[in-house]
């Protein structure tokens, strides 16, 4: 299922607990790494002269340079790829998202993995994910995974994944890829959904009547789909949708959640990250998968 | 009757110098190697306190927590993490307390006699 996973890393410390979870599925399931740099972007098209992307420094693109970025990616990566059997390590210069976009492609890749933000930018940190991660989640062919807590609680292996629904079309490619997860790496699945009472003050028996309404819908629409699979369980608890899913992933020690990249705009090319799937990727304590497309599920 | 404590760490080196420093404060030790190793050790000695270790060859201290917790008899054992990982106050947010290794034997020392006298 995971046969080939492209890590997308700028070799910041932001990047290593995406690299710490890519290196172990990939010496867990067998899997190649792809160690994925954008070294720098173009000052003017086709230029040589390039910003650095951590520095900000304008670089003239050369062997040496080159060099340079490779063993600095080599030493920092270097207990890590010599623990998988496959590893690579592919650097580029241009726009981060379109090249790592590209190179997914090129390289037929089954997952991409990512932090968040690479930037110290406390805006980053505290609200919102990067535009790099926005512009791949939103055009990757596959499933994109988000680490942006080094606390990731998936520490050796995958156990118990939470999938989280909001009933919309988009959930059902997340929902597949959970259950095939599932199926595949012998977890337990919980299919959970948030009732969003936010702003709203609520009588008691309609919100418990909402609650008996969304788990008999949870059952009907995704409980033909699991086949032979039963190791999954129904939840749902009302609240704020993004803190309820991390609630839940926290007390299940839940080692992956998967959402749907967005769930409002029916076209994909023009649908944004969902403000819950943003916040999820910044708060959770275990990698958060964003599938956008089908075709990779 | 003095009391137990499970020492759950893959180098051999910690495990024995944890051994020693509790042993020498009066508390009787078992030891495991690993995650999967120690559920069986647990479930067996009923220990009053474990330490635990993260990152291990087969099952990680996390996974190892995860399966205590189901279990009724263990459940409330109070965890102590020592572990080389950074921040890993967030990995057990429920364990008593998380020490960074190296550490201060003084200070595990106390933690332990917090927890079970």
């Amino acid at each position: 299922m995971f046969k080939k996973i492209l890590l997308a890393t700028s070799g910041a410390p932001s990047t290593f607990g995406a690299a710490r979870v890519a290196f172990d599925m990939a010496k867990r399931y067998g899997a190649e790494v792809v160690v994925f740099n954008v070294m720098g972007v173009p000052t003017k098209a086709f230029s040589q002269l390039v910003n650095d992307v951590r520095t900000g420094e304008e670089i003239e693109v050369d062997d040496e340079y080159r060099a340079w970025v490779e063993e600095e990616l080599k030493s920092t990566f270097e207990k890590q790829i010599e623990s998988v059997e496959y590893a690579k390590i592919v650097t580029t210069t241009g726009v981060p998202s379109r090249e790592i976009l590209r190179a997914a492609r090129a390289e037929d890749a089954d997952l991409i993995v990512m932090g968040a933000s690479s930037g110290d930018s406390s805006a980053y940190r505290k609200g919102y994910p990067g535009s790099t991660l926005q512009r791949v989640a939103k055009a990757a062919r596959c499933p994109v995974m988000t680490v942006h807590r080094e606390t990731a609680s998936y520490w050796g292996g995958f156990g118990n994944i939470v999938f989280a629904t909001d009933f919309s079309k988009q959930a059902e490619n997340a929902f597949k890829f959970a259950l095939n997860s599932a199926k595949e790496l012998g977890c337990d699945l919980t299919l959970f959904h948030a009732l969003d009472i936010s702003g709203k003050v609520l009588d008691q028996n309609a919100i418990e009547d909402k609650l008996i309404e969304a788990r008999t819908r949870i059952r009907e629409t995704y409980g033909p789909l699991m086949g032979d699979f039963k190791d999954f369980d129904i939840e749902v608890w009302e609240g704020v949708p993004y803190v309820e899913v991390v609630k839940i992933a926290r007390e299940r020690s839940a080692d992956l959640i998967v959402l749907a990249h967005h769930s409002r705009e029916l076209d994909p090319e023009l649908a944004s990250l969902g403000s819950t799937l943003e916040q999820v990727i910044l708060r959770a304590g275990c990698p958060v998968v964003s599938v956008s497309k089908p075709d990779k599920v | 009757m003095s009391k137990k404590i499970l020492i759950i760490d893959d180098d051999q080196e910690i495990r024995s110098y944890l051994s020693e420093l509790l042993g020498d404060n009066g508390y009787e030790t078992v030891t495991a190697n690993d995650g999967a190793e120690a559920v069986e050790i647990a479930k067996a000695e009923k220990p009053d306190l474990i330490t635990l270790d993260l990152e291990m060859p087969n099952e990680w201290g996390p996974r190892f927590y995860r399966k205590i917790s189901q279990d009724d008899a263990l459940k409330r054992t109070p965890v102590v993490v020592i572990s080389g990982l950074n921040a890993i106050k967030y990995a057990i947010p429920k364990a008593i307390a998380s020490l960074t290794k190296p550490f201060e034997p003084a200070q595990l020392l106390k933690i332990v006699k917090d927890a079970i006298g």
